[in-house]
């Protein structure tokens, strides 16, 4: 052996695991996505595949598996379930994309992109009327790209203000606060009481940054898009993010609110330090599990004295990609999910809110979702419409935090700029 | 990790070759006497390794390869060529300067850490001592826990507001307020560093463990026979010496840091932005958590770092001069 050849080898040791790790994310992990019998008949048995998010550890899956057999029962179709975790689901579906593979429906919180790139059917072809009639009309509206709709909801859920009321009792606060100054003033009373409590848990972290930010600019009057154009850095979102600013820098926040994700600062809430955060009804299914926490839920404050509360509406979607001869199988699937005993069994189980109409009424009855369904016809919600918001929520995930410490107008603009570019 | 580790010891364990000595021919000669092969039965046997070279290496190289070079659309569909778009516009990142800054500290830091604690750690280990096999396993559990794993132990070690370290330097009564490990601008390096260092450790000492044994006694007999002083005995027989196994621990330690994705991403993973990023979290951030969201993009990223890292690592072995190493 030479020594030059050597010294080449672990060079070349080198260049392989690098190569090796490379090329994984270069794409060719969705080995195991095959599995599709697409017989071009429509009345022979089909075999379809669903790729899900998981809500949660103890429902998703199982709510999933037994819908696959009634499925089965019913229609005489196979449908196979995969499960993905939060984390990785953008990730498993883009490589899926990408190797021409991808599943029939995929469940995911975002679908304008897949429209644009002329991949999924619209409601035309696999909604019957009966069912999209019975869809809340706010959610058809955000479901819609180009006045064809595309994004099936499969839930919702809305945020409202969780407070506890030991600290707030402690602090001697009587009702939790109404405007914007109310709010800051509690902040203060709560902070005050030492020991490390926390006036408000603000998490402007890349997990969900988007989401904080909305229903605190929604309830200053402003949104991310206006009349079709983009308002992100409107003077009332600069107003908005510097007031936020303006609770860090006066330590009435957790901790680096830039830096924090919104589950830590559910964390924090159910661990009984922190005086309010805004969450939603899993939050609560949380808190009432672990029975902890003395928490009561409240509307929104408002910037404007006697303002009335805006909330921020959030929906998931079950799109369909087109492939030959599913399309029969899709719509009996969807058809078979909008039963009221099938959606509204997994929006319960998951501790969500419902999309439709009829869920509407059935979830009713219900005390604890009072706040939120009063309100949920008329949330608002993120311009999940149009495919530029999908790059636009990554950057705003990505750079909202940084104006915790550095100038919120400077990163609105930034954020402006490259939406008005196609993000 | 485990596989390129066992060879390399072996390749340590007798760092003197005897093989060159051997003439050439008689060498081919005694091959053929064996009975010669004929190629089709030496491709069957080599039909295996070949594969797994072509499915493992060559095929997802020429993949992504062809990734860096095509357009892709934000949901993975691919829309056509893009010529150097990709390269260009991944060059043209306004964090690129960071990151490269970033990985740059990361690998010195973490390797010149570990070489150096991995040095005391091999001689503690082959010191004949009660219980030796014992803190022998106890320095291989790090490497054996999943990175995944450590690193989010590691997350909860630091936390700001349940993190052990805090509660026990808050418990001393050495600080007042919790020190935000994870959060701050200047303390998140060092902390990855030491996450770093730690799970490998094991490895590197492993490897130095194994070039020790592969010293002859007589040598050191010799050196205390001539009175040098247990300092004298280890700068000028043991370390060089040992230089066969501190350039092989090294050369494997860039390459392993270098491409360490589980503790970059998992301990900045609350930060905004790419301000704490290495190139190879970078690459995994631009095609799928970045607003850049672009498969092509990080395909292209992805063969930079391949182009870096062999660069570095041919660098390395020219600066300590591997070939001089060889004649020894």
């Amino acid at each position: 052996m030479t020594r030059r050849s050597r010294a080449w080898r672990v060079a070349a040791v080198g260049l392989g695991a690098s190569i090796a790790l490379a090329g994984c994310s270069g794409g060719s992990g969705a080995g195991s996505a095959g599995g599709n019998s697409s017989s071009g008949s429509a009345s022979g048995p089909t075999t379809i595949k669903l790729v899900a998010a998981e809500y949660s550890k103890d429902h998703t899956k199982a709510f999933w598996d037994k819908f696959a057999t009634d499925y089965k029962a019913k229609t005489g179709n196979t449908l196979q379930v995969q499960i993905v975790s939060w984390d990785d689901i953008d990730q498993q579906s883009s490589t899926m994309v990408q190797n021409n593979n991808p599943p029939d429906i995929l469940n995911l919180n975002a679908y304008a992109s897949y429209a644009k790139d002329n991949l999924l059917y619209s409601s035309d072809d696999v909604l019957s009327a009966s069912v999209k009639s019975d869809l809340l009309p706010a959610f058809v509206k955000s479901g819609s790209y180009q006045g064809k709709m595309y994004g099936m909801p499969d839930l919702s859920s809305a945020r409202a203000m969780f407070y506890n009321k030991t600290l707030f009792t402690k602090a001697g606060i009587a009702a939790p606060p109404k405007t914007w100054a109310e709010f800051e003033a509690d902040a203060k009373k709560i902070t005050a009481l030492g020991g490390g409590d926390i006036g408000y848990g603000l998490p402007l972290g890349p997990e969900e940054a988007q989401g904080e930010f909305s229903i605190w600019l929604f309830n200053n009057g402003g949104d991310w898009k206006t009349d079709g154009k983009w308002t992100i850095n409107s003077p009332q979102n600069v107003e908005t993010l510097t007031f936020l600013k303006s609770l860090a820098t006066q330590k009435l926040t957790q901790n680096n609110p830039g830096k924090t994700n919104r589950q830590d600062a559910f964390d924090l809430f159910a661990s009984g330090k922190v005086g309010m955060v805004v969450g939603f009804s899993p939050l609560a299914g949380t808190l009432d599990k672990a029975g902890k926490v003395d928490y009561g839920v409240a509307p929104m404050p408002t910037k404007a004295d006697g303002g009335t509360p805006q909330t921020f509406g959030v929906t998931d979607y079950l799109m369909a990609f087109k492939k030959p001869g599913n399309q029969a199988a899709v719509k009996a699937f969807y058809d078979l999910y909008y039963q009221p005993d099938q959606v509204n069994t997994f929006i319960k189980a998951e501790g969500f809110l419902p999309v439709t109409t009829t869920g509407i009424a059935a979830f009713a009855s219900d005390p604890k979702l009072k706040t939120y369904l009063d309100t949920l016809p008329n949330a608002h919600l993120t311009p999940t419409d149009d495919p530029t918001w999908d790059k636009v929520k990554l950057a705003v995930q990505q750079n909202l935090g940084t104006a915790m410490t550095g100038d919120p107008k400077a990163v609105l603009d930034k954020l402006q700029q490259s939406a008005e570019n196609g993000g | 990790m485990s596989q390129p580790s066992t060879t390399m010891t072996g390749a340590t364990g007798k760092p003197a070759a005897p093989v060159g000595a051997r003439p050439r021919g008689r060498r081919r000669a005694t091959v053929r006497g064996r009975g010669a092969i004929s190629p089709l039965a030496a491709l069957v046997w080599l039909a295996p390794a070949l594969l797994l070279i072509v499915g493992v290496v060559l095929w997802p190289a020429v993949e992504l390869v062809r990734a860096s070079r095509s357009r892709y659309s934000i949901t993975g569909l691919r829309k056509g060529p893009a010529g150097w778009d990709n390269f260009r516009n991944v060059l043209a990142n306004d964090s690129l300067g960071t990151v490269l800054t970033n990985t740059v500290i990361w690998v010195i830091a973490v390797v010149a850490l570990t070489i150096a604690i991995s040095l005391g750690v091999a001689q503690f280990l082959t010191k004949d001592f009660w219980g030796r096999r014992f803190v022998r396993w106890a320095v291989i559990v790090p490497w054996a826990a999943s990175l995944v794993i450590t690193a989010r132990l590691f997350t909860l070690i630091y936390s700001y507001y349940y993190g052990s370290i805090n509660a026990v330097l808050l418990d001393l009564h050495l600080i007042t307020t919790p020190i935000d490990f994870l959060g701050s601008d200047k303390l998140i390096m060092p902390s990855m560093i030491a996450v770093g260092v730690f799970v490998s450790i094991p490895f590197t000492a492993y490897v130095f463990v194994a070039g020790l044994g592969a010293i002859p006694t007589e040598v050191h007999e010799a050196a205390r026979i001539d009175g040098g002083s247990p300092w004298q005995i280890w700068r000028h027989i043991t370390l060089p010496l040992l230089r066969p196994a501190i350039l092989v621990a090294s050369v494997m330690n860039m390459i392993y840091v270098f491409n360490s994705f589980p503790i970059v991403y998992t301990l900045n993973e609350s930060n905004p932005g790419f301000s704490h990023d290495t190139t190879i979290t970078f690459m995994y951030k631009l095609a799928f958590k970045s607003a850049e969201k672009d498969v092509g993009q990080s395909a292209a990223a992805g063969l930079f770092n391949v182009v870096i890292i062999l660069v570095a690592v041919l660098v390395y072995l020219r600066v300590t001069r591997w070939r001089d190493q060889e004649e020894q």
